[in-house]
């Protein structure tokens, strides 16, 4: 009896183990570090560079979330190489060149806080990170503590950034994105939605919040509510058979893309869901994740809140790096390259307006709330806590049945009332 | 009365995915009293076969669901180098524990060694769905892959129970299983029946895959691990060893995962899957079907 106790307790050690392990993603670690290579032209023109500044970057290169990661280190490594070819950053002492050195964080927290703080062992004070809010929470405490300025493209979630701290974003954050998708509920005219969220997420669960609140302010009645336990579930039916039911007209789906493309909307159409699907930025991307042999059709009436579109965004800057995007990836920019790119030009422009590198300069320098910053995603000012104040805008997915394809459109520009 | 029918098929649907998987553990169990926690990546090793032979069916004009049967061999392939490379070696020198650890470091192993294939890396692959079209009788809507997924594990439960009760190798299989000295000196040959078991156990595991991802399509190197897990409380809690069991097992989880989604909350799903397992184990510590033999692990 003692026996079979003990083996029972060892085994669920190991099944506890077991699951941990998979969810990590299991550990290959891949830490690399490019450097991008000065342009011979630059140099030419504007003479030597008297240093390099070397910017950290963390994002999800690889695993479930690698879209997020490399589309940002697209656009951050654009954003260097132009600034490089245009002479550098000039600090007081003189002109410097920029670097970066990347850290995968494989869309998991705990790596994400290795990578973090071999980034600062390694001396570098200006971080570009994470992608994810989730990812993003883990390493807020590190930077403040240790005096480094963290930037991330694309961490929605509240709590991230707060006054007079080092944290600082270059996307609006979610209690915005969920008045955004309340207003255009109330805009529509719907008046019975549903929520269907991860309790356990950061990023759902402030989502969710906003949204319920903002509904309520706006005179729409939440009628149905249901959660999942990981941001991983896969099936999500009788969450939708309870939508149903309670005759939700539109749902919200705070989602990442890496289930709304082959479970969840697939799942809720055949659940006899036929209403609006409407998520938040982390939905974009999902038309790499739709599985061939689907009825594509599905994909109609799923929109999401987004931070830009390359259709709705008209300014100089938005224009030249959509085209200088083209030329060097050969494709579309979407969200994330878009604010990587973003972020390097605030951060240069904050360096620039000091005249230093260090992260206590720069820091004073983008807690300015009056200076304007003119990026790719449109031209805003930070709000007190760090977090841009800027618009958002509608976009969704479209099944064209001539060729097949599900297309992604842009629908509006969004703001709050 | 449409969301308690909706939950029962939902419940079926999950379920009957875990009798699969569960049906591959309890064999091995059953004969060499291993738990073999490599059985989830064999499902994996199944999901990135099919990812990849179902559109050279498709191209060749083929049934996609054809591409089972090549995926079947693969799965039975790597199941029983697993078997011939790890367990026997350890086996031989080892015991119980030491097999044990074995079979959690080739679960890590199979993930690892897939993430260093060029072709398949870390970043997770949407394979073809198959059997995509939607069934709706009086509001209550059906996949087509639910039914059949139900269909197909029930029909390998049987043809599993009948291949063990009347075959050659079945009844080996049962010789070594009671009895391994008196299996030899009956002229059974041992380490034959137990690769075949692998074999048989693995190949189980890429007809897991395909009705897996014909209602889940993602693959992942990960995705054995969960899968695994509750694939192995579902035989436990069916009784391992025993192949009704298993079925029974992965139906009940399915049904408690379904019930607690629908009329409890849907975060709690895991709680009262393990809480379920608990109260069975107390009460019929050899699970619902087991028989109570000696010592279990």
């Amino acid at each position: 009896m003692k026996k079979r106790i003990i083996s029972m307790i060892l085994m669920l050690t190991m099944a506890v183990g077991m699951t941990a392990c998979g969810s990590s993603g299991s550990g290959s670690e891949s830490t690399e570090t490019e450097t991008t290579e000065e342009t011979d032209a630059a140099s030419e023109a504007e003479g030597d560079f008297v240093g390099t500044i070397t910017l950290g970057m963390i994002g999800p290169m690889t695993g479930s979330l690698a879209v997020y990661g490399t589309h940002v280190s697209n656009g951050v490594l654009m954003a260097v190489d132009e600034i490089n070819a245009a002479g550098g950053v000039m600090l007081s002492d003189g002109a410097y060149e920029l670097a970066v050195s990347s850290k995968d964080d494989q869309g998991d927290s705990t790596e994400c806080l290795n990578a973090m703080n071999a980034l600062i062992a390694d001396g570098i004070e200006l971080v570009i990170g994470s992608a994810t809010s989730g990812c993003t929470s883990s390493i807020t405490s590190v930077a403040n503590s240790e005096g480094v300025v963290l930037i991330t493209p694309s961490g929605t979630a509240d709590a991230l950034t707060t006054e007079m701290d080092y944290v600082f974003r270059a996307c609006f954050k979610d209690s915005f994105q969920g008045e955004l998708a309340a207003q255009y509920a109330a805009d529509e005219g719907y008046t019975k939605v549903g929520i269907v969220y991860c309790s356990a997420d950061t990023y759902s669960a402030g989502l969710r919040d906003s949204f319920s609140a903002a509904c309520e302010t706006l005179g729409i009645e939440v009628v149905a509510e249901e959660s999942v336990a990981t941001m991983t579930e896969v099936d999500y039916t009788n969450q939708f058979n309870k939508m149903v039911s309670a005759g939700a007209e539109l749902v919200f789906v705070p989602f990442y893309y890496d289930v709304t493309g082959p479970y969840l909307v697939p799942q809720a159409r055949s659940a006899g869901f036929d209403g609006v699907l409407l998520g938040a930025d982390g939905v974009d991307n999902t038309e790499t994740t739709i599985s061939e042999g689907t009825d594509l059709s599905v994909y109609n009436d799923f929109l999401f809140v987004n931070h830009y579109s390359t259709e709705l965004a008209t300014s100089d800057v938005s224009v030249s790096f959509v085209e200088n995007y083209e030329a060097t990836y050969g494709d579309t920019p979407n969200n994330f390259d878009a604010l990587g790119y973003d972020c390097v030009l605030i951060l240069a422009q904050a360096m620039e307006s000091c005249g230093a590198c260090d992260a206590e300069s720069v820091q004073a320098a983008l807690a300015d709330t009056s200076v304007t910053y003119e990026v790719a995603t449109g031209t805003f000012s930070f709000d007190e806590t760090g977090t841009p104040i800027k618009t958002g805008v509608l976009m969704g997915y479209e099944y064209n049945e001539g060729d097949e394809e599900v297309t992604k459109i842009a629908v509006k520009t969004l703001s709050v009332e | 009365m449409v969301t308690f029918i909706q939950f029962v098929i939902t419940g079926l649907r999950l379920g009957s995915v875990y009798a699969l998987i569960a049906l591959g553990y309890t064999m091995v169990y059953g004969i060499i009293k291993l738990i073999n926690f490599a059985h989830g990546d064999f499902i994996m090793v199944g999901g990135y076969s099919l990812f990849f032979l179902i559109p050279v069916f498709m191209g060749l004009g083929l049934p996609g669901w054809l591409a089972v049967v090549p995926a079947c061999i693969i799965c039975a392939c790597v199941g029983m180098l697993v078997e011939l490379l790890a367990y026997r070696p350890v086996r031989k020198k080892g015991n119980k524990l030491t097999s044990l650890i074995t079979a959690i470091a080739m679960s890590f192993v199979l993930e690892n060694l897939a993430q260093a294939i060029p072709a398949i890396g870390p970043d997770p692959k949407i394979p073809y769905t198959l059997f995509g079209a939607t069934i709706s009788i009086g509001g209550v809507s059906v996949s087509s892959a639910t039914i059949i997924t139900i269909v197909v594990s029930a029909v390998i439960m049987v043809a599993l129970y009948l291949f063990t009760q009347k075959s050659r190798i079945g009844r080996a299989m049962r010789c070594v299983s009671e009895d391994k000295e008196a299996a030899i000196l009956m002229g059974v040959n041992v380490n034959h029946t137990i690769i075949i078991t692998f074999g048989i156990g693995a190949g189980l595991a890429a007809v897991a895959a395909l009705m897996y991802i014909a209602q889940y399509p993602k693959v992942f190197t990960t995705m054995g691990a969960t899968l695994g897990i509750y694939a192995f409380v579902a035989a436990v809690l069916g009784g391992i060893g025993s192949l009704p069991g298993a079925m029974l097992g992965g139906l009940l989880i399915g049904m408690v995962q379904s019930l607690t989604n629908t009329y409890i909350s849907s975060s709690m799903s895991d709680t009262f899957v393990y809480l379920v397992l608990i109260v069975v184990l107390l009460i019929r510590p050899a699970g619902v079907l087991g028989k109570n033999v000696g010592e279990k692990v």
